[in-house]
């Protein structure tokens, strides 16, 4: 620590320089850790919207094909399983926006809250949204996003069943990740039956598991159940059924990761420079502190010091700018960046863990590009500079 | 008075060890750029490359994509004999019903992916002309039997010629392999309309129509026809218009890239302005005695500059080869890269370093190189002899 | 008789400068006692300083044994070198070599980082120092706010602020105008007389003769001769072995 003063020092001898490694440093940082939000995006919006113990059984070629209605209650029967909703793809489009269609459901509306305990809706807009026919409950980023109010009457058209229906939106899901539009199961029926036409097809049935520990059992319960049907059903818990749906993102991801860690090589490698031009422009300074008596240990560690107090100061405030920059991004992208093919990746949340991880790269950095030139340094037998020197 | 290049070419020659440092720092930046570049420009070219100006997409109105889109019978037999449609030999139209479905499917990875199915006839061939049958067959009707673009050989379970391929409530047998110039029907598979309805349950047999024009028709009022009658509530597209309006999306790709060249191109710079200031540092005396002897600051200046410029170009010349490099590597490791289309299926793209994206790698390293060199050049031309001598 | 502070014994230093051998020390054998100000002169390359590099422990000899301070400085790693040399030994240097970042106080205070001073006693001894060398005043002030003479007597407080046995001084003067240089050597010479230190000065100065006690002569590696200077004590004689005679 006594030596700690020299090492600063040091780092003001040449602050332009100084300057530009630490700019350099702290922009490598502050892309870096920009680009560490992305891969967490995924995992954050899985954590966030969805649950271990909530399960998605589906037709097995995928959630566009359908299974017969019967199957719900033939689901609820399963033991373990605290509740079901069978849920129809309405693909509704909203006509007074050029057409945007937005995932919207018909479902049970008594099965909601027992369901979806924690999105957290309101019990009058869950009553509202039982009794009344047309009621709609719309996700808070759907609301926000068309200047919806509670209360209000919107038509969708379906881009699936040959219907347009009006809804009276009762309530919101409180929920920023969540962007569904829920309406009653029994609306969508009785416009089809007025076309002739049965409902009686369920796209996904969610069920609820209360006990952790049933899960799997109940997952291989819905499957054996419909083995040899002519609609083979696939489980999985709520979490798998959303890493998947994001899956094919992974190459774009992996790419992501090798500009990252490219971009950080390229941070070393200015580091490393740096710090060999100081070691170089010092190197009288370096044999006179041996000649003295500085051992070669104390000369290497204060160089590598130097190097990484450099690269941690300015790294730290790359990484802690993180904050601002993505809020900047997120503000400059608006909305239209939600609902493109990078979906979850364009969150932008900075978490600590990414700050920490973008700190914990930068000291990583500052010691491996102090420990070259910094080795050359205390290595070189004294007289032999000294003899450059005397 | 001018001084040789030479002057510069031994100054980076004497400092080599620190300028390839420098050089490396160049070269990453380029890399990082250039491979983000290469992934934008391909999905880019990917879409854009799909479809064809003499083809109508017909979809349901409020459909912004066919895999959201439906048509009935009556409406397709409607289009059909309008007029200003192309015709085949033998007199038929250029019409091609198609069935978009979007059934899950894994991946030899393991991953689940949405793929886009087209249910077709055989008629489709004539007016995805881009589209031809480069390994095995064509599929024969109501025969379980599909074809599958280059994008998904060897991607999924199954997808390979002659093998058996689960999807949807059938086991498909892959009987050809279609090449379609790199567009994204090559991460398509096509099969039989009727008989991918039938599996997928679909009340409608047609998710929207394919059209070709005839040469010289008013399509104008052809799509005018199509979207104006009230029976259906159709629209009508050009199909490049179609597929560049999906493309839109990618927008944000670009958006990403402008957020990582500027930092990383800005700190590259940085790296490279602080080896120029090293180096104007190192030959105070030197440039002293230049000024002494008679060479003018600009002599001076665009010495320092170009000794930058060449650092730079060096940097983007190894960074360029680096690039091919790691992208015939990522090439091979990952195979295609997915990106969710639309339809919410996957867009299979294969990763491609274009003469464009080292063409702005190029620009992007000058840059780098000019800008990191004209401070540090500028400070070297600045000194007065009598001061840079005194330093000694 | 207390053992001599400096003792060489048939001291050889070979080179190798590519190809070439350089002896530049060949079996120089000396002793010197205790808080004598001595000189070692003679031509470029004579070796003068390797033999100064020898007595401080920088470098270590070819063959024959090196004494100092009753440590046989052969067989010391670097870094137990490095650790002798913080104890026992000041070192200033022609061009002085104060770090130019530190301010005058933290360049005397230097040497005591390695020490197990606590921060206040490091600073009151480094204080002392400057007193001594007289730029108490000057104690804030960076090596380049200080004209050559001063920044030489804060190497010279540097060296001696560690309380050494022996003070090294290659060429002190080499860089100073006469007045400053007589200066210089007047402290040196202090430091030797009335702090008994042993100093030892490497100089072209030929009237340094006139300050010292003792001058070694070397030619092409070789101890010439040795003779008493015009400051030497009474007791002062060339010691048996007789210096510069061949073993």
């Amino acid at each position: 620590m006594k030596y700690l003063p020299l090492v600063f020092r040091n780092l003001l001898r040449n602050k332009l320089r100084s300057l530009l490694t630490g700019g350099a440093i702290g922009l490598a940082m502050l892309l870096v850790c920009f680009f560490l939000t992305m891969p967490g995006g995924i995992d954050r919006l899985l954590s966030e919207i969805s649950s271990n113990v909530r399960v998605s059984v589906h037709n097995k070629g995928g959630v566009v094909y359908d299974m017969p209605y019967a199957y719900v209650q033939r689901v609820r029967s399963i033991p373990g399983v605290a509740a079901v909703n069978g849920e129809v793809w309405f693909g509704g489009a909203f006509e007074e926006e050029a057409m945007v269609t937005f995932p919207s459901f018909a479902l049970d509306p008594d099965a909601v809250q027992a369901m979806w305990p924690d999105y957290k809706i309101e019990p009058v807009a869950l009553e509202k949204f039982r009794r009344q026919r047309d009621a709609a409950i719309v996700g808070r980023e759907t609301m926000k996003k068309y200047g919806w109010r509670i209360g209000q009457q919107v038509s969708l058209v379906s881009t699936v069943w040959p219907v347009t229906l009006t809804f009276r939106i009762v309530g919101e899901i409180p929920n920023d990740r969540a962007p569904h539009f829920w309406m009653q199961r029994e609306y969508l029926a009785q416009a089809m039956q007025a076309l002739d036409r049965d409902l009686d097809t369920v796209g996904t049935i969610w069920v609820r598991v209360d006990d952790p520990a049933m899960v799997p059992s109940v997952m291989a319960r819905a499957v054996e159940m419909f083995r040899n049907s002519p609609a083979e059903v696939t489980a999985e818990t709520e979490k798998s059924f959303f890493a998947s749906f994001f899956g094919s993102l992974q190459a774009f991801v992996q790419i992501i990761l090798v500009v990252t860690a490219l971009v950080a090589l390229c941070v070393l490698c200015i580091a490393a420079n740096t710090a060999s031009m100081a070691v170089r422009e010092r190197s009288r300074e370096i044999a006179v502190l041996r000649a003295i008596g500085f051992s070669r240990g104390i000369i290497f560690g204060t160089l590598v010091a130097e190097s990484m107090v450099l690269a941690t100061v300015a790294g730290g405030t790359g990484a802690l700018l993180t904050y601002g920059f993505s809020a900047m991004i997120r503000m400059l992208a608006g909305g239209s960046m939600g609902s493109n093919e990078l979906g979850p990746l364009t969150g932008f949340l900075v978490t600590p863990g990414i700050v920490a991880q973008g700190i914990g790269l930068s000291i990583v950095v500052g010691l491996i590009a102090g420990i070259a030139p910094a080795w050359g340094a205390a290595r070189r037998p004294v007289a032999e500079i000294l003899r450059e020197v005397f | 008075m001018s001084l040789p290049i030479a002057y510069s070419v031994r100054n980076v020659r004497a400092r080599l060890r620190r300028t390839s440092l420098t050089i490396a720092v160049i070269a990453l930046a380029v890399i990082a750029t250039a491979v983000f570049l290469a992934l934008l420009s391909s999905l880019q070219r990917t879409i854009v490359s799909t479809g064809s100006p003499d083809n109508v997409v017909v979809l349901r109105k409020g459909s912004d994509n066919d895999g959201s889109s439906m048509l009935t019978l009556e409406a397709y037999q409607a289009i059909r004999y309008l007029d200003g449609i192309a015709r085949d030999g033998e007199g038929q139209p250029l019409v091609s019903p198609e069935m978009v479905v979007q059934p899950t499917v894994r991946t030899t990875s393991g991953i689940r992916e949405n793929v886009l199915v087209r249910g077709i006839e055989p008629m489709a061939f004539a007016v995805h002309d881009q589209v031809r049958i480069v390994a095995g067959r064509m599929f024969r009707p109501s025969s379980g039997e599909i074809v599958l673009g280059l994008g998904t050989v060897g991607r999924y379970e199954g997808a390979e010629l002659g093998a058996i391929m689960p999807f949807g409530r059938g086991r498909w047998h892959v009987v050809g392999i279609m090449d379609a110039a790199g567009s994204s029907f090559e991460s398509e598979i096509w099969a039989d309309a009727r008989e991918l309805a039938n599996d997928a349950h679909r009340p409608f047999p047609y998710s929207g129509v394919r059209l070709r024009l005839a040469p010289g028709a008013d399509r104008a009022a052809l799509m005018a026809r199509i979207e104006d009658d009230p029976r259906y509530a159709l629209e009508a597209k050009i199909e490049t218009e179609y597929y560049a309006e999906q493309a839109k999306s990618s927008r944000s790709l670009y958006f990403l890239l402008v957020i990582l060249a500027v930092p990383v191109g800005v700190a590259a710079g940085l790296g490279a302005a602080n080896t120029m200031f090293a180096a104007v540092q190192a030959r105070t005396v030197e440039i002293g005695t230049l000024r002494a002897l008679g060479f003018s600051r600009a002599t001076i200046l665009r010495a320092f500059l170009l000794e930058s410029l060449g650092v730079s170009m060096i940097g983007f010349i190894v960074g360029a080869i680096g690039t091919l490099l790691l992208a015939a590597v990522l090439g091979a490791v990952m195979g295609g890269i997915g990106f969710a289309a639309a339809t919410f299926t996957t867009n299979v793209v294969t990763l491609r370093v274009s003469a464009g994206d080292l063409v702005a790698a190029f620009v992007f390293a000058a840059t780098i190189g000019i800008v990191g060199g004209l401070l540090p050049a500028w400070r070297a031309a600045r000194l007065r002899p009598v001061d840079a001598l005194r330093k000694a | 008789m207390p053992e001599p502070l400096i003792s060489l014994r048939d001291v050889s230093r070979v080179y190798r400068r590519g190809a070439d051998e350089v002896h530049a020390l060949e079996h120089v054998s000396l002793t010197v006692e205790s808080g004598l100000f001595v000189a070692l002169m003679g031509p470029s390359g004579s070796g003068k300083s390797t033999l100064l590099n020898l007595l401080s422990g920088i470098d270590r000899p070819s063959g024959g044994d090196v004494v100092v301070a009753g440590k046989r400085l052969n067989d010391l790693s670097e870094d137990e070198l490095a650790h002798w040399r913080s104890r026992h030994i000041g070192l200033i240097f022609q061009f002085y070599n104060l770090i130019p970042v530190l301010s005058a106080l933290e360049n005397v205070e230097l040497p005591l980082l390695l020490t197990s001073f606590d921060r206040r006693e490091r600073l009151a001894r480094a204080r002392t120092a400057l007193d001594v060398v007289g730029l108490g005043a000057r104690a804030r002030h960076v090596p380049s706010e200080l004209s050559g003479g001063e920044q030489q007597r804060v190497a010279i407080a540097r060296a001696i602020v560690t309380d050494p046995d022996l003070i090294i001084a290659d060429e002190p003067t080499g860089d100073l105008d006469a007045k400053n240089a007589d200066q210089i050597l007047r402290m040196l010479l202090e430091l030797s007389h009335e702090l008994q230190k042993t100093v030892v000065m490497v100089t072209h100065d030929p009237r340094a003769s006139e300050w010292v006690d003792l001058v070694f002569h070397l030619e092409k590696g070789i101890l010439k001769e040795t003779f008493a200077g015009a400051a030497g004590k009474d007791h002062v004689e060339p010691r048996e072995p007789s210096a510069g005679t061949r073993a």
